[in-house]
Formats: C-alpha cells, structure tokens, sequence
C-alpha cells in the first residue's frame, strides 16, 4: 500500500520545485546586495525538496485518517467558514455569526435545537463582549438596515 | 542606594485610581491574551484611543498600558494549557507541555506552576530593568548582523527535536514557515517577492493569522473528526490546589529560564517568542531524555512562561534606552509614549526619571496584582474545560475570526486562516510539528535580513558570519544543539534496536 | 464563561462609555512607532484636544508595502469617506515618484498640507575619525567598501537617496560602489552605527536627538538650508560645499471623493494644529523644524517634489 507519508512528500516536493521557480523569477533592481532577492528563498525550497525526498524513501507508520462521515464533515465546515469569511463584512457580524457557529455546533454535536441556540447565544455574547468590553469596531446587522 | 529613592519617586504614581487602572488592565490584558488572535500588541493599539478618550494623564496611561501588556502576557498561557491553542505567539511553547499536563486533569496545576513562573519570570526582569537598563543597552551594540543570524541559526538547529520524532518532518516544517516568511515585501530592496500581483500578501503573512489556523481553527476540525474524544475537554480535573511541592521543584528552573528570557528579550530583533523558546530549549537539554519534556511536566510550563515574561521585561531595555521596540507590543508601547510627547533614547533616564522609574513601578504594581490575580482565578479558568466543546470550539473560532479581522479588515486575512486551519489539520495528521512553522514566520525575515547584511558589509565575504567571539560561541552552541540530539537518540535506541 | 462576560461588561462600564462612535479615523500606513504612526497619534490627540473633532481620532495601523496597501484601500474602496485622515511624508513621495505604489499616482488622492519637516542629517560614531562630510566623501573616494552606511528606509528609500546626492554633489557618482544597509527605522540604524558594524547613519533628525544628547554620535550634517535651531552647532551641507537640502515633511492626505467643504475644513483643522502649542511642544522634542503648508499650493508644491524626486532618483540611478 502506498503510505501517506510517501504521496506527502512528493506534494512536498512538487510545491519546493514551484516555489523555487517562483524565487528564480523574482525581479531584483541592479543596485540588489551580494546575496540578492532570490538566493535565500531557493535556499529554502532546496530543503524542503530535500526533506520531502527523505519522507518518500522513509515514510512514517500510516496516520490514523478519519472515515469518509468526518471527512465530510469537515469539508462542510470549511465551506462554512469560507462563506462566513466573505460574508462579515457586507451583512454584518450577528447573522452570520449565528449561522456560522450554529452549523459548527451541530458538526461536533448534532443536536438541531441546542446548536440553533448555541449561534444564537454565541453571536449575541460574542458581539457584547467585542464591542462594549475590547472597543471593537463591529458592524452588528448589514448597513443596510442600519440606515 | 539611589535606586530606592528613585523607586520611592516612581512609587508616587500609586494611588487608589492607579491601583484600580492597574487592576483593569491586568483583568483585560489576562483576556486579550487568552483570546486566540488578540495578542498583547492588538490589546495595546485597541486600547490606546480609549486611554485618551477618558482624558488619562501620562503616568496614568502608562500604569494602565504596561497591566495590559504583561496582563497580556500571563493570558497567552491560558488557552495554551486548556485547549492546546496559544492565545499569542510567545505562549506557544506552553502548548507543549501545558496541554498534555491539562489531558491528565491536571490543568488547575499547571495553570497556578505557569503563573507563578510568569510572576517569577517578569519579577526578575522588572528588576534587571531597574538595577542595569542602561548598561544592558550596550548588550545590543555587541550584535550586529553575523551574530543576530547566528542566533536565529541556533533557534532552529535546536529544533530538530520537539514534538515530532522525525527530524526530516520538523526541518520541513521550519522550511514552511521560512518560506511563508519569504512572501512580501524584501527588506533590503523594497520589492515586493512571491506575492502573486496580490496586494494582500504585500505585508507579508501576519503570523498571528498563522498561529489562529494553524492551532485553533484546526482544533475545531480536529473536535469535529473525534467528537472531543482523548482531549482536555470534559476530563474529570483534579481539585486545584497550590502545587508546592512542583513550584520549588521548578525554582532554578524559573530563574534559568527567566535569565534566558531576559537575555532574549534585551536584543532587539529576537524578542519574547524567542525567549521563551530559547528558555524551553535549554531546560529541556538540562533535563535530558529523563526530563521527559513533551509529556506533561511542571518544569516544561515553568520555563516558557518564565521564560517569555522575563523577555517582556528585558524587551523594554532597548525600548526605553535605545528607542528601538523589540516586539510588536514594545513598538506599540513606544507608539504610545511618542504620544505622550516622551522620546524614548539614551537620554530617557536622566531627562524624565519620572516617566522611567513611574514606569518600572507599574511594572511592579502590575506584577503583583497579576500573581493575586491569577493564582484564584485558576479556577474560573478551568471550567472552560467544563463547557461542552459544541459551544466552546465555535466559540473559539469565532473569536478567532474577530480577532483576525480586527487586523486589517479584510476577508483575505480570514481566508488565509482557514486554509492554514486545513493545513494545520492535515500536517497534524501526519505528525509534522506546527510549532517550527510559527517560527520560521516570526524570525525569517530577521535571519534573512541578517545575512543578508553582513555580506554587505563584508562584501560577500562568508567568513564575516563568524568574525566576531560571540557569532563564534553561537555558532557552536548551534552546531552542538542540532547534533547532539542525533547522537543520544543513537545512545538511547541501541537497546531497543537490540530487542527489536 | 458567563462569568467572565459579567466581569467584562463590568470592566466596560468602569472603563467608560468609549465605544460605539463613529469618529474620524487616521490610518498610519505602516506598523506603530514609526514617523506615519507619530503623525496619525500626534495630529490625532492634537485635534481632540484643541477641540477641533467631538470624538478621539482612532488611529489605525495599516502596514503594507511600503504604504502602498493604505494608499490603494483609500483609493479603491474609501474614496469618498469624509472622515477618513492618512499620514505622508517625504517617504510617500518617493515611493509614488518611483512607481513604487503598482501605478498609483498622487492625484488618486487630495494632499492636505504639511505641518512639519524632519530635516535629514547623516551621523557617525562619538569616535569615529570622520568630522565632516568632506572627510567622509574623501573616505569613500578613497576606498568605497570602508564607509558603509546605515539607514531606516529600504534600498532605493529617501535614506539611501540622501547619501547618495551627498556624494554625488560631493563628486564622487559610482553608486553601485555605496555600501548601504536597510534597517529596521532609524533607531535601529543608528545602534548598529554605535556598535560600529556601519560606520554611518542615514536618517532624520527626529531619529538621532536622544542619541546627540548622550553624545554617542555626532552629527556631520544636516540636510537644511539653514542650521536647525536648537541644533545650532551642526553645520549644513550647503556650508560644507556640498549643496543638498532634504527634508522628509510630515503632514496628511485625505480620499479624492470628498467635497471641496469637506476638505477646506480639514486645512482648517490641520492649520489649527499646526499653531497649537501642543504641536510646538511635540515639534521641539522630536527634532522638527517648523514647516507649515496648508491647502491648494501644498498639492502643486507636492507635485513638484514628486517630479524633482522622479527626475534625481533617474539621474542617480536608482530607477530606470
């Protein structure tokens, strides 16, 4: 069987290469110093390349992966906190906060009710806590309505 | 005795209003820097508005910045030890320890172990503050570019053996965050480098977007995949008690650790991250393999907290003496000084002794009231432990998200983190230790720029990075902590090897 | 948890009523404790205090490339926000003079005035053989590699440029030759200077006073046309034969889109702190010398330094 390690390392490997191709290409002024823009990031993908080869030739035990259920379950989780990211700042902090932590809830305990009341509980001590005790400056609805 | 006197003038600042301020601040500060994503230097800058808004003298501003900031400090240990999530980058060394000691309920004495060593720790400093500040600047006229990369070159050849077992995983992983280190702006011309025509990526990775994912958005993924099973969570804790008997066992622990710290914090350019990870590193190396650092024990929390709340204390040496912020939270408090119409430099001390010793008693007051603070209110602490983890973890990651946004406002820096959540997750999966990424982020520009001065000024030549006695002594001390770690592993495993 | 909130609600209260407002907000476009962070906390508290705004300033730091990412988030996305302040300087100049801001150019945003100039000076060890600039020039004449300099800005940045008009106006133009490190800000320049790993330093006055005072340096000139009082015993270039004058002028910009009545009144506002004793108080302990310009002609004026650097920076080299 292939081991984990052995797919990883070759990642690592492929991503050193790009990034190294990436540093070569830099653009350097003329008046660049004696060590220059590039030398220092080739460097380091030099040794990760390096590192990937020894996680290829002696890869670790197998890792205990999740089954497919977790997998998915946080893919979704990432999907939500992705939506979540773009979505702060035009609708505000409450709603999507509440969404947002509800569905986080009910991943790690699926419990419909309690989750829908943890968002809910979470947005609104979250937002007191940020805006009155830190001096956040947090938008709580979508300025829309706040006009 | 001058110092007395100059102590009794700085003690003038203490009066009921102060001491409530004091109070105040070391309460927020605690909180700043147990929140994920809100560090002590983001708890300062927010808080420097409010300072004038209520119309606070410069001695009052200044007691109330300074508990912020060590409050902060003494925080960062909290969600490092509950949750294995550093509140700020110099606590993450305390994950390494804290975390395990909180999995084996003992979470109410770590806890109190790693107050008293941050009292310990900031105590020592206040005073080597007092008795040699403007002597210890000279310290940072004796680094230059070849011994500050020798220092950042020792801070990595001791990496080889934490929390993974394979040396080509954690190499990998400083490879990690050197290279995110690399992105942004380059110092030396100005230019912008991998950054992909984005302008976000500008500035650079901000480490605290790294340490977020990396350690409190992968968590929740973590919780998601085994429903908080073998966490701290929910562990049926001891009662919390003083742990004596471990303090005193700890006491050179703390002082060497502290001393460390100190010595890290008064360079400018290293900072308290380095501190403490300097002070964990050579305790674990005194302890050796019967030590058992990694697994849970007391002198493993006492010497980063010490450690990195001595290098707080020593970082306003050259804050104060030289003008020259050592950490982001000193070029905030710098910033806010600056404000205050106070320059700090050479001349500090000797024109405004009122500013300087009304500081190192704030520092003092501040100290004091976080051990009284702290000690009790370990067990409010550990209760976190008894929320159920579907309301902590999303309500740690939602407070990740806020203080992530606070930053910069942008939903870029939030996408940032979520993508180093997923690669913390999956690097944890495979072993590979996330600590040396933070790391690498935090030092590479330093140690790149470093070197990349000292040919400069040598003109290419490579022998210039071991001119100096003190780039020579830290480059053995490098060499020596990078093999010597192979050769006991080589000592340890031969009677395995026999048995296998 | 519930505790904590209550103690933390608590905790506000006692704090005061600070949030919650709205108020006019000046971005530093670099991180704290630099000059654009001095402008935005200085003119911030100024204004609060003299009564020209209701509520404190809110500083807010935005780093990133150089000022660049400040500069292109006024533009693209606050370009009409009335209430909106950003720091510049002479650094700002440079950078939008050497295309160094991807293509942004200063009309994208309207300059309001200048309330301060930091004049350049250029410093060595208390024990360093050098005593003026024609000894330093001769130096370097003689031998390049022996003289390298220390400064706060990055290569290419207003730092190196002073050094390299000083030795240009000096006769001596192989800048390729000019040893120059960039550090991080002035302070740490000038360290490095006293511990004798750059033998000179680049930078602005404001950067060195401290360190002039405790007589660790000595300044071998500053870049003025007349010497800067209070300072009285450093010379200038220009009496030295070498006819440079470089100042980093300290002042603000606001978005394009606001209206004219808006923008007049923050001249008005600016012009105000500029006559606080406050601002004198400030001005005289960080080494600025007294350069006001408010206004329509602050925008031509700022123009015409952008031309000026655009056109030294080609002849000396520094872009192409």
């Amino acid at each position: 069987m292939i081991r984990s390690d052995r797919i990883f390392g070759l990642v690592v490997i492929l991503v050193a290469l790009g990034y190294i191709l990436s540093a070569v290409q830099i653009q350097t002024s003329f008046l660049s110093d004696p060590v220059g823009s590039k030398t220092f990031p080739i460097m380091i993908g030099a040794v990760a390349a390096l590192c990937g080869l020894v996680m290829v030739v002696r890869p670790d035990p197998e890792p205990d992966w999740p089954g497919l259920g977790s997998l998915l379950a946080i893919a979704v989780s990432v999907a939500v906190l992705v939506v979540y990211a773009y979505s702060l700042k035009p609708l505000g902090f409450l709603i999507p906060t509440a969404i947002a932590a509800g569905i986080l809830a009910f991943q790690i305990d699926p419990k419909p009710v309690r989750s829908v009341f943890i968002g809910i509980g979470l947005s609104i001590g979250l937002f007191l806590l940020f805006k009155y005790a830190l001096d956040l400056g947090l938008v709580p609805f979508p300025k829309a309505w706040m006009k | 005795m001058e110092i007395f006197s100059n102590l009794a003038v700085g003690f003038s600042v203490l009066t009921w209003f102060t001491l409530s301020l004091a109070v105040i601040g070391c309460f927020l500060g605690t909180i700043i820097g147990a929140l994920p994503g809100l560090g002590p230097s983001n708890g300062v800058a927010i808080l420097i508005p409010v300072t004038f808004s209520i119309g606070l003298d410069a001695t009052s501003a200044l007691v109330l910045m300074t508990s912020v900031y060590y409050g902060a400090m003494y925080g960062g240990r909290i969600s490092s030890i509950l949750l294995n999530i550093p509140g700020d980058e110099p606590a993450l060394m305390t994950t390494l320890d804290g975390y395990p000691m909180a999995k084996q309920g003992r979470a109410g004495d770590a806890l109190v172990i790693s107050g008293v060593a941050s009292f310990v720790g900031a105590l020592l400093a206040t005073i080597g503050l007092m008795l040699l500040a403007p002597l210890l600047a000279r310290v940072a006229y004796l680094f230059g570019p070849a011994e500050y990369f020798a220092l950042y070159l020792l801070a990595f050849s001791t990496l080889g053996g934490i929390a993974s077992n394979n040396q080509a995983k954690a190499a990998l992983a400083s490879c990690i965050g050197l290279g995110i280190a690399m992105i942004g702006l380059d110092n030396t011309t100005g230019m912008p480098r991998l950054t992909f025509g984005n302008l976000h990526l500008m500035d650079g990775v901000d480490f605290l977007v790294a340490i977020v994912g990396l350690f409190a958005v992968a968590e929740v993924f973590f919780f998601i995949e085994s429903h908080g099973k073998g966490s701290s969570i929910g562990v049926k804790l001891e009662k919390v008690t003083v742990p004596v008997k471990d303090i005193v066992k700890s006491g050179w622990t703390m002082l060497r650790a502290s001393l460390v710290g100190f010595i890290a914090g008064i360079l400018p350019g290293a900072g308290a991250s380095l501190g403490s990870f300097l002070a964990y590193m050579s305790e674990k190396s005194i302890a050796g393999p019967k030590g058992k650092f990694g697994t849970g024990v007391p002198r493993g929390v006492a010497a980063p907290e010490a450690g990195n709340n001595a290098a707080a204390g020593g970082a306003l040496v050259p804050m104060l003496t030289l003008g020259v912020p050592g950490s982001g939270t000193t070029a905030v408090l710098l910033a806010l000084l600056m404000t205050l119409n106070i320059t700090p430099g050479p001349t500090l001390f000797t024109d405004r002794p009122d500013v300087v010793w009304g500081l190192m008693a704030s520092l003092l007051i501040a100290n004091f009231v976080l051990l009284a603070m702290n000690v009790p209110m370990v067990k409010i602490f550990v209760r976190v432990l008894q929320v159920p983890p579907a309301v902590l973890l999303p309500g740690v990651c939602m407070i990740s998200f806020v203080g992530i946004f606070s930053l910069s406002g942008s939903y870029f820096d939030l996408l940032l983190m979520v993508g180093f959540g997923v690669m913390g997750y999956v690097l944890r999966k495979l072993d590979v230790p996330t600590v040396p990424i933070i790391l690498g982020i935090l030092l590479g520009n330093h140690m790149e720029d470093a070197l990349r001065r000292g040919m400069v000024l040598s003109d290419g030549d490579w022998t210039y990075l071991f001119s100096s006695p003190i780039s020579v002594g830290l480059w053995i001390a490098a060499v020596a902590g990078f093999v010597a770690p192979m050769f006991l592993r080589k000592v340890l495993q031969k009677p395995q090897a026999i048995t296998d | 948890m519930t505790k904590t909130l209550r103690a933390l609600s608590l905790s506000a209260v006692l704090i005061g009523a600070a949030g919650a407002v709205s108020a006019a907000e000046c971005i530093a476009p670099a991180n704290p404790g630099g000059g654009w962070d001095f402008t935005c906390r200085q003119i911030g508290k100024i204004l609060y205090d003299i009564g020209q705004v209701d509520e404190p300033v809110q500083v807010t730091n935005m780093a990133g490339g150089g000022g660049g990412l400040a500069f292109s988030s006024v533009v693209n996305e606050r370009g009409d926000d009335a209430d909106l302040i950003v720091a510049a300087s002479q650094a700002t100049a440079t950078r939008l003079a050497q295309n160094a801001y991807g293509g942004a150019t200063a009309d994208q945003v309207r300059f309001v005035g200048a309330i301060g100039a930091d004049p350049g000076v250029i410093v060595v060890a208390a024990d360093s053989p050098m005593q003026s600039l024609g000894d330093m020039i001769d130096a370097i004449k003689a031998d390049p590699g022996s003289v390298a300099f220390g400064g706060g800005s990055a290569v290419g940045g207003f730092d190196h440029l002073k050094v390299l008009q000083v030795l240009k106006a000096g006769g001596f133009d192989d800048i390729t030759a000019v040893k120059y490190i960039g550090l991080d800000g002035g302070a740490d320049a000038i360290t490095q200077t006293v511990g004798g790993f750059t033998q000179a330093m680049t930078g602005d006055m404001s950067e060195i006073v401290g360190f002039l005072k405790s007589g660790e340096v000595r300044a071998l000139a500053v870049l003025t046309e007349a010497r800067v009082p209070g300072f009285d015993d450093i010379p200038t270039a220009q009496e030295q034969g070498i006819d440079v004058v470089a100042v980093n002028w300290r002042g603000l910009y606001v978005p394009k889109g606001i209206s004219d009545e808006r923008f007049e009144e923050w001249g008005a506002k600016l012009a105000a702190v500029a006559a606080s004793d406050e601002w004198k108080a400030a001005m005289e302990a960080n080494g600025l010398a007294p350069f006001t310009k408010v206004g329509g002609d602050f925008q031509s004026w700022v123009d015409g330094v952008i031309a000026s650097t655009e056109e030294l920076s080609r002849e000396i080299g520094v872009i192409q």
